[in-house]
């Protein structure tokens, strides 16, 4: 093969795809193969569907003969969380009542990735019903982070997070309730994108993975040239999810490379900076300073009810959810694991009227970012406010930076998810991205957030910030 | 709450054992406590958000 296809992006190998310099099939196969070899490891993949994969290449391979090139994801290995549903391959949302579930039908994200004629390697691991942010999960096992497998790799899109991060797809799609693909993508040292509520269809996602006012599609990439490409595959309205947005479809890629000098960029202050690590700390005082460098204007700001978040966030998301879960809460109670049924049934305990002043407190949250938003054309924060705890120190129900050990979760949820659910609640768009690495070695995340339907201005602004630091650049150590 | 739970437990046949009930009340009562900031707001003109539909 012409370049070294394990290294290079989807924007670097789509032209070489187009061109027949390198073959779809030979480029699926170097992918499962590593895959294979790397899995057990990880454990970053529940089901690898090769035979389908190879069919599939092989299918692409003779389109490209035939001159008929689809596009930038022809040919390219991609992998799906395991909540997405697929055609004909076992979709079980982490969960023990779905491990046997083969859904007839694929979801419109899912549809549309196969229709740009990209190649299925197979399923990611994830947390349990996708309600937590470690995917320790207690059906299909822990999925270990591929810069320590000692550590987590951050949830609940874990899996997918992990499979980009150590080459064994080049995106995977997730979801994103509270924090769900920014998180993982943080820990994992990736770029990983929650687009603005209703850009991407949620047609197919498994219900009670995701709360119908928080949820959204997702997406993990190794750049946010990639992660452009591929948003511009799945947006747009679907007929199918009367949630998603009749919003015309940019040129996602159109900003990519062009100047931000005068950009205006809050720096968002909230209920989340008492659980902000000093090393966390430092390392968004460094983007700022790069942001700046950039010609960007910078300054704190903040918004008069951010501290309603939690509530509103807890509120919405674990009664929607109780809701969807009702008809398996009724019959397979013993099917759960004992905290996620546990934290089902609590949720049945809110009264409807806590759940109306959730989303009454909503709007006056969103319409006081939408100000913000007027004043600032961006806002930046952490995506994490502490550096990715161990497998056993989230088994043992903590975390530890700056000599302090504290809970993992209280009932806000788990700590990690503090800095992302202000853009579940909002809807806003959000992309993480590597902005450094903890005193332990593994990434730190940045997350840049934009306007409703302001994508391409957060390509644009997250794109030029990667090329100035290169911390994309670095790879995990895992065996060639 | 723990009325309720009960009550709950008995209508899905959870089969809670009386410790999981202990837990579950306390946690449904830290969520009682964090849903309290939602009635200190003045939202006497606010309807709720129920559906994110914005156009650019």
């Amino acid at each position: 093969m012409a370049v070294d296809a394990i290294a290079a992006t989807i924007s670097e190998l789509a032209p070489l795809l187009r061109r027949k310099k390198i073959s779809p099939v030979e480029l699926t196969r170097l992918y499962l193969e590593r895959a294979k070899r790397l899995n057990p490891h990880l454990n970053a993949y529940t089901t690898l569907t090769e035979e389908q994969a190879l069919a599939d290449a092989a299918r692409a391979e003779r389109e490209i003969h035939q001159s008929l090139y689809r596009g930038p994801l022809h040919g390219i290995p991609f992998s799906i969380k395991d909540n997405l549903s697929t055609r004909g391959i076992r979709t079980t949302a982490g969960s023990k009542i779905l491990a046997d579930w083969v859904p007839d039908f694929d979801a419109t994200a899912v549809q549309r990735v196969k229709a740009a004629g990209a190649i299925l390697l197979g399923k990611t691991n994830m947390h349990e019903w996708a309600l937590g942010g470690t995917t320790i999960n207690p059906f299909y096992g822990t999925t270990h982070n591929p810069w320590n497998v000692d550590y987590i790799a951050g949830g609940s899109s874990g899996g997918s997070a992990a499979a980009v991060a150590a080459d064994l797809c080049l995106a995977s799609i997730g979801t994103d309730s509270a924090q769900s693909v920014r998180n993982p993508a943080s820990m994992c040292g990736i770029v990983g994108l929650k687009p603005t509520y209703g850009r991407v269809s949620q047609f197919g996602t498994v219900a009670g993975t995701g709360a119908y006012s928080t949820n959204h599609i997702g997406l993990l990439t190794r750049t946010v040239e990639d992660c452009a490409l591929v948003l511009q595959t799945i947006a747009g309205h679907d007929p199918k999810d009367p949630l998603s947005a009749h919003a015309p479809v940019p040129n996602f890629s159109l900003g990519i490379g062009k100047a931000v000098k005068g950009m205006k960029v809050g720096i968002l202050r909230g209920y989340f900076d008492a659980f902000i690590a000093k090393e966390v700390s430092a390392s968004v005082c460094q983007a700022v300073a790069a942001l700046n460098s950039l010609g960007m204007q910078t300054e704190e700001v903040t918004t008069p009810h951010l501290d309603l978040i939690p509530a509103i966030k807890v509120c919405t998301s674990r009664v929607e959810n109780a809701a969807a879960h009702d008809p398996y809460l009724r019959t397979k109670a013993n099917e759960y694991s004992k905290a996620t049924l546990h934290s089902y049934i609590a949720a049945l305990l809110t009264p409807a009227t806590t759940y109306v002043m959730a989303q009454r407190a909503r709007r006056i949250v969103c319409d006081e970012f939408d100000e913000l938003l007027k004043r600032v054309q961006l806002l930046i924060l952490p995506t994490i406010g502490f550096p990715v705890p161990t497998i056993e120190q989230c088994q043992a129900g903590y975390v530890e930076f700056d000599g302090k050990k504290i809970p993992r979760q209280d009932c806000r949820g788990g700590l990690e998810s503090f800095c992302c659910i202000p853009f579940n609640v909002t809807g806003l768009p959000a992309i993480s991205l590597c902005c450094g690495f903890s005193q332990s070695g593994l990434p730190l995340g940045l997350q840049i957030v934009a306007g409703s339907f302001q994508e391409p201005l957060l390509f644009q602004v997250a794109h030029a910030y990667e090329r100035l630091t290169e911390w994309y650049r670095r790879r995990p150590a895992l065996p060639a | 709450m723990e009325e309720q739970l009960r009550k709950l437990n008995r209508e899905y046949a959870f089969n809670l054992s009386e410790a999981e009930i202990q837990a579950i009340t306390r946690r449904a009562e830290e969520f009682e406590r964090l849903f309290s900031c939602l009635y200190e707001v003045d939202l006497s003109d606010t309807t709720p958000l129920l559906k994110l539909d914005k156009r650019p």
